[in-house]
């Protein structure tokens, strides 16, 4: 009788220690934000702690996206390019494609589309539209052509560590690959993405975007863009439109705490491959904005006034 | 049986029972991005989601209509579930989905068919008794035409425990 009585304590022990031991392993599979921490959507459904962001500020609200607190990009948004891979090869993985590139960023500065982003704020001011193109730097290859977060993280950490290219935490960093890397997801789950990391010490904000000739029909609106010579392929069209979504969000949503609403959609995310109304190219391409004098499809983005809704300029209608 | 023997015997339960219990495959951490989804996860997630909503509204005939009529699901540790049962056991009034997610997809593009993959987290109940969980689904969709029709489902429960995340939207968040 004793002994079974010392089972008895031993069966409830165990059960205390298994209960325990469940209840733990729920709170990890919850995914719950440490103090001082917030979750937030990684934009495919799932979510990560973030440093939470100041809350209780006067921003417009109520046009289909949510204001969550965090800070935006204001000012000039000063832009860094990093063309990491093989960029004096073939088909888009040319001078060409990087002078359209150029292009793009010049001409989205202060343009109407880019306006579209003047909407969103946070305490202190709302983003300007306007961005400049401070500094491109090449990688051929440093981390090798199979990448995933972390070697993009150490590609460009070393051009900051080197002083190749300044560590600004006011700017947002490209990393633009050629067709040749692959990277975990990319054309088969994304065409790009945003994120932000504590690099060389300061808050970096940082965006891939891969030469989209991978996957033309994952990624690229046409095959043949308006900027598309011969032989050269989509890759820099469906590019500059994969870089202008992925600015506007890294700019209306640096630190992924800001701007985006209850389904964890961003503001470019919300008009995903929708261009609205298109003209005709002479390469018989469609085209919805002329930047810096070359014709661009761009995706258009949610505006965050008069109820909210896609258009590719400022004010412009809703489509 | 000796005292010193039950003691061991009690110890080695208790270090395997936890052991096996608080073991987590090891997984990659998810980066906290922000993605642009490709066009198909664009075309699947909206096919996906039509579907699970013709489940919830009881809609049999928009259902049978998305799917091929060779449609099948296959389960770890299951026989095989036909199509036809697989909508007599959704369309059945105890059945009830209450919310659902479609969450991480990728989607890999064959032409004429697509595989997609994703993740489930869902509502339920069946017979009165929660049917709740995170599900992880591999969809096989052939083209018919101008449309997609599910062909074939590979689906594995697993937690029980609904994940936390980002409700469904609105439109007027």
């Amino acid at each position: 009788m004793k002994t079974l009585g010392k089972m008895k304590y031993a069966l409830a022990f165990l059960f205390v220690l298994l209960a325990a031991n469940f209840l733990v392993a729920q709170k990890v599979r919850e995914g719950s934000a440490p103090d001082g921490m917030k979750n937030v959507p990684n934009g495919d459904g799932s979510a990560a702690a973030v440093a939470a962001g100041p809350t209780g500020q006067a921003v417009v609200t109520g046009n289909g996206i949510n204001y969550n607190g965090g800070p935006v990009l204001k000012g000039t948004v000063p832009i860094y390019i990093i063309w990491y891979g093989n960029w004096n090869g073939t088909g888009s993985n040319t001078a060409a494609t990087r002078t359209i590139i150029e292009t793009l960023i010049g001409g989205l500065s202060n343009s109407g589309y880019e306006k579209i982003n003047s909407t969103y704020g946070d305490a202190t001011g709302n983003v300007s539209g306007a961005m400049t193109l401070v500094k491109e730097v090449f990688d051929s290859g440093s981390q090798g052509t199979r990448l995933r977060n972390s070697r993009i993280s150490s590609a460009i950490s070393a051009q900051l560590t080197s002083g190749n290219l300044p560590t600004d935490a006011s700017g947002v960093y490209l990393f633009l690959t050629s067709s040749d890397v692959k990277e975990s997801g990319f054309c088969t789950q994304f065409c790009g993405f945003h994120t932000r990391q504590t690099l060389n010490g300061a808050d970096i904000k940082w965006a891939f975007i891969g030469n989209v000739d991978q996957c033309p029909s994952g990624c690229e609106a046409q095959t043949t863009g308006p900027n598309s010579t011969a032989g050269s392929g989509g890759g820099a069209d469906g590019m500059a439109n994969v870089i202008a979504h992925e600015t506007e969000e890294a700019i209306s949503d640096p630190d992924l705490n800001a701007w985006f609403d209850s389904s964890g959609q961003e503001n470019a995310d919300k008009c995903n491959f929708r261009f609205g109304t298109t003209s005709t190219a002479a390469n018989g391409s469609h085209f919805n904005q002329t930047l810096g004098g070359l014709n661009f499809l761009l995706q258009m983005n949610w505006e965050n006034s008069r109820g909210g809704g896609c258009d590719q300029t400022l004010g412009g209608t809703f489509q | 049986m000796p005292s010193y023997f039950r003691g061991s015997l009690l110890s080695a339960l208790i270090a395997v029972t936890i052991f096996a219990t608080a073991q987590e495959p090891v997984k990659p951490k998810l980066n906290p991005r922000i993605i642009t989804a490709t066009r198909q996860v664009t075309i699947f997630s909206n096919l996906e989601i039509q579907l699970l909503e013709a489940v919830r509204k009881k809609d049999k005939a928009g259902l049978q209509a998305m799917l091929t009529d060779d449609f099948a699901i296959d389960m770890p540790n299951a026989d095989r579930l036909p199509g036809d049962d697989w909508l007599d056991s959704v369309m059945a009034k105890d059945y009830i989905l209450k919310n659902f997610g479609v969450r991480q997809m990728s989607v890999a593009d064959l032409g004429n068919a697509a595989v997609v993959k994703f993740d489930r987290p869902q509502e339920a109940t069946h017979k009165g008794i929660a049917d709740s969980g995170d599900f992880f689904v591999v969809d096989l969709w052939k083209k018919d035409g101008d449309t997609w029709k599910l062909a074939n489902r590979y689906v594995s429960k697993v937690s029980s425990v609904v994940p936390k995340g980002p409700s469904k939207p609105t439109g007027k968040e």
